[in-house]
């Protein structure tokens, strides 16, 4: 365990490394899947197309295929940015294919007389996704979504193969194989880490989730 | 046997012309073939008897190592390594058909060696004080060491000290030692890891990354198989003794290996084995390193 | 008994059709409605009568014909639907209020959002139109602490706070506990007093008596008979009719 505490400083920088990541991913993944549930309950039908074919791709795809598309595929269309934005930006892309899945459940979870309702006040469909499903189905889209999300941080790991380095995950295996330290008090450190971050966000979202349980 | 027919086909030209140890192999490039020793004679109960009386032995190599130690589409064996086991081999007057090939994984070698599975380990195996406790190495038969790869058109990049003020992103693979050796030279922030150099060579490729590190056994490899897009930088920054790992203990193999090394080294056939592998995307030839005693 | 007027009709229907799946449940239906006139539809479960009405804000779409909502056609979806229908008052049978907001914030949400009203001016006519159906106390209580009369007299209020040229009742009070089908029916018929255009899909005799002007019966997806409300309950002209009207009278 003293390499643990030997190299306390380095762990720290991962989990700040990791955080980034999962912060910036959730972020854009939260967007961009709630934009997707929307096709997927549009009228339109180009639109719900366009939903089904994201979810379709993204859902089905392993996360290493699509991070090395992010990696390898973008750059050679002549797009060059960090690996920390490939990574983040793959990492989101996946997961929001669960999170549009997440809130679709929710959505279909509320009464459809609810959008009539609010359609025949003359909300648009925007307004009535926005001012009336969205709120309501709220509660049954958050554990799910914690679910989803909690997969995520576990699977920023992966991203931060594909060049990042320095997050948790390669924090670990930089002391294991490279300065070779005893492998299974490097990664105790390691899933160590994954705890600081996941449990919080997990106590996060039964917090979030008996609020909007009395909200109503 | 692995060899294809047309190493056969050079043994047997070879042997008929030059009569034992000290001609030249064939000069070819795909067609490098050691000579073999007619009848050579050992004294009783040494380990070089015990191989030449069988008339076969198994050498342990990567097959996935370009110009070191690389088994082709057809399943010939290829690269450097394979050439010094042939020398090797031919110094007992066991000819390459009679060697089997055993894939030896890096994290495999000491064990191979010390369960018998294979009789000796050539396969890009670096000298140190922790894996000599558990195998003797004769050699070193080469000098590798971390260097840099850039894109040919890339002259900025000397070598590592070149890398401290500029802007350049070095590309190489997580947990190695190479990765830990850079950071001397450069912020962590400017380091790019990927778990296999081939992606460090797309890395580098599309403009990702400006440089991979590693040792330069393994960037050779990748210029080869990259042609004439990338290059070596040829300046090293480590040094890597690659030795021949055999039983622990066996001093008088060890002598054999040294002394044959040293007569390839006099003849030409060592360069040879170089030029007809790594020589290919490498512009010179390196001198057979210090040999170390057998202890 | 329609009155003769130049006016375009508030609401017209022409030709129209609709099937779900191989059902047919509209049939060549054509109906105007003109302003000012309440019009109650009846019929048995399965006639088309639902159908009937949510095709008039375009909840349902339809086969082919066409409706059109005093003089414009009803638009694709989109902006130009989404304004129609602000037009269109609608009561539901499950009062659909907005579960996860306030009585007057279900009243005031459509005026802010679609009339562009201020917050102000919005909750000052919701709390009239609230006072108006009787339940200003419960303003600030969600829907689920709401009887279910008191709920829908809530739907009727919400319809009416965006000014609605016409009011569309589908089967209002259906879901009500007996006790509780008057306080809505009231509603209704103060607002069939002021002469606001209404068609109701109801069994509600006694409203259609008192309120109506004109009664429409339909079965299996066609309008089976158009008349006033004495003669289709004193003297119906069809068998189905009839049948229908005995078995409503002695259930």
């Amino acid at each position: 365990m003293q390499v643990l505490i030997d190299n306390y400083h380095l762990y720290l920088r991962g989990l700040g490394t990791t955080l980034q990541i999962c912060l910036y991913a959730g972020l854009l993944t939260l967007v961009v899947g709630t934009f997707i549930a929307g096709c997927r309950v549009a009228p339109l039908t180009p639109l719900r197309a366009f939903g089904t074919a994201w979810v379709t791709v993204f859902r089905n795809c392993p996360l290493a295929v699509v991070l090395f598309f992010m990696a390898f595929g973008i750059p050679a269309l002549g797009i060059n940015a960090s690996y920390f934005v490939f990574g983040t930006i793959g990492l989101a892309l996946y997961t929001s294919a669960f999170v549009c899945e997440a809130i679709r459940s929710g959505i279909n979870a509320v009464s459809p007389g609810q959008a009539e309702a609010a359609r025949s006040v003359g909300l648009g469909f925007g307004q009535t996704l926005r001012l009336v499903i969205l709120p309501q189905a709220v509660r049954s889209i958050i554990p799910p979504l914690g679910s989803v999300m909690i997969a995520m941080i576990k699977n920023s790991a992966i991203a931060g193969a594909f060049g990042i380095g320095g997050d948790l995950y390669a924090v670990g295996i930089r002391q294991s194989s490279a300065q070779g330290e005893e492998i299974i008090p490097v990664l105790l450190g390691v899933a160590l880490g994954y705890l600081i971050i996941t449990i919080p966000a997990g106590l996060l979202l039964g917090y979030v989730e008996r609020k909007v349980a009395i909200a109503r | 046997m692995r060899n294809g027919k047309l190493t056969a086909a050079a043994i047997a030209a070879s042997t008929g012309l030059l009569l034992s140890a000290c001609g030249s192999g064939s000069s070819s490039e795909e067609g490098f073939s050691a000579p073999v020793a007619e009848n050579p004679s050992f004294e009783q109960g040494t380990t070089m008897a015990e191989y030449a009386d069988s008339g076969e032995i198994t050498i342990g190599t990567k097959k996935d190592q370009p110009l070191f130690g690389l088994e082709n589409l057809n399943g010939e064996m290829q690269g450097f390594d394979v050439a010094i086991g042939e020398i090797i081999a031919g110094k007992l007057g066991i000819p390459a058909d009679k060697i089997n090939w055993k894939e030896t994984p890096s994290k495999n070698r000491e064990l191979y060696i010390e369960q018998g599975k294979v009789d000796m380990v050539v396969a890009t195996y670096t000298i140190n004080d922790k894996r000599a406790e558990r195998v003797t190495f004769a050699g070193p038969y080469y000098e590798a060491g971390q260097d840099l790869m850039v894109k040919q058109s890339n002259d900025s990049i000397t070598g590592p000290e070149s890398l401290r003020d500029s802007e350049a992103k070095v590309c190489s693979a997580r947990g190695s030692t190479p990765s830990e050796r850079i950071r001397e030279y450069i912020d962590p922030s400017r380091l790019v890891l990927f778990d296999t150099y081939s992606k460090c060579a797309d890395a580098l490729r599309n403009g990702q990354a400006q440089a991979v590190t590693t040792d330069n056994s393994i960037l050779m490899g990748l210029v080869s198989e990259n042609e004439n897009q990338f290059k070596v930088v040829g300046n090293t920054f480590s040094e890597e003794p690659y030795g021949i790992g055999i039983t622990k203990g066996d001093t008088k193999f060890c002598q054999f290996i040294n002394d044959s090394l040293r007569t390839a080294a006099e003849n030409g056939t060592y360069q040879e084995a170089w030029n007809s592998s790594a020589g290919k995307v490498s512009e010179k030839t390196p001198e057979l390193p210090e040999l170390q005693s057998c202890g | 008994m329609t009155e003769v007027s130049t006016d375009t009709p508030m609401i017209r229907v022409s030709a129209v059709d609709k099937y779900f799946g191989s059902l047919h449940v509209l049939k060549d239906i054509n109906l105007e409605i003109p302003r000012g006139q309440v019009v109650v539809v009846l019929g048995p479960s399965g006639s088309g009568k639902s159908t009937l009405c949510r095709v008039l804000n375009r909840l349902e779409t339809i086969d082919s014909g066409a409706v059109a909502v005093d003089g414009v056609p009803l638009p694709e979806e989109g902006r130009a639907l989404a304004e129609l229908r602000a037009d269109v008052g609608m009561v539901f049978q499950q009062f659909n209020l907005f579960a996860h907001k306030s009585i007057i914030d279900n009243v005031t949400l459509g005026p802010i959002k679609v009339r562009k009203l201020g917050k102000d001016e919005a909750r000052e006519e919701g709390m009239r139109l609230l006072r108006r159906v009787g339940i200003a106390d419960q303003a600030e209580k969600y829907p689920a602490q709401l009887s279910g009369g008191q709920q829908q007299r809530a739907a009727i209020a919400r319809a009416l706070a965006m000014r609605p040229k016409v009011m569309l009742f589908d089967e209002p009070t259906s879901a009500l506990d007996p006790e509780m089908v008057n306080e809505v029916l009231e509603v209704m018929a103060g607002l069939a007093d002021e002469g606001m255009t209404m068609l109701v899909v109801s069994h509600e005799m006694g409203f259609a008596r008192r309120a109506a002007h004109r009664v429409l019966f339909m079965a299996d997806g066609e309008v089976v008979e158009d008349s006033s409300p004495e003669t289709f309950f004193d003297s119906p002209g069809s068998e189905r009719a009839k049948d229908f009207l005995g078995k409503i009278l002695t259930h």
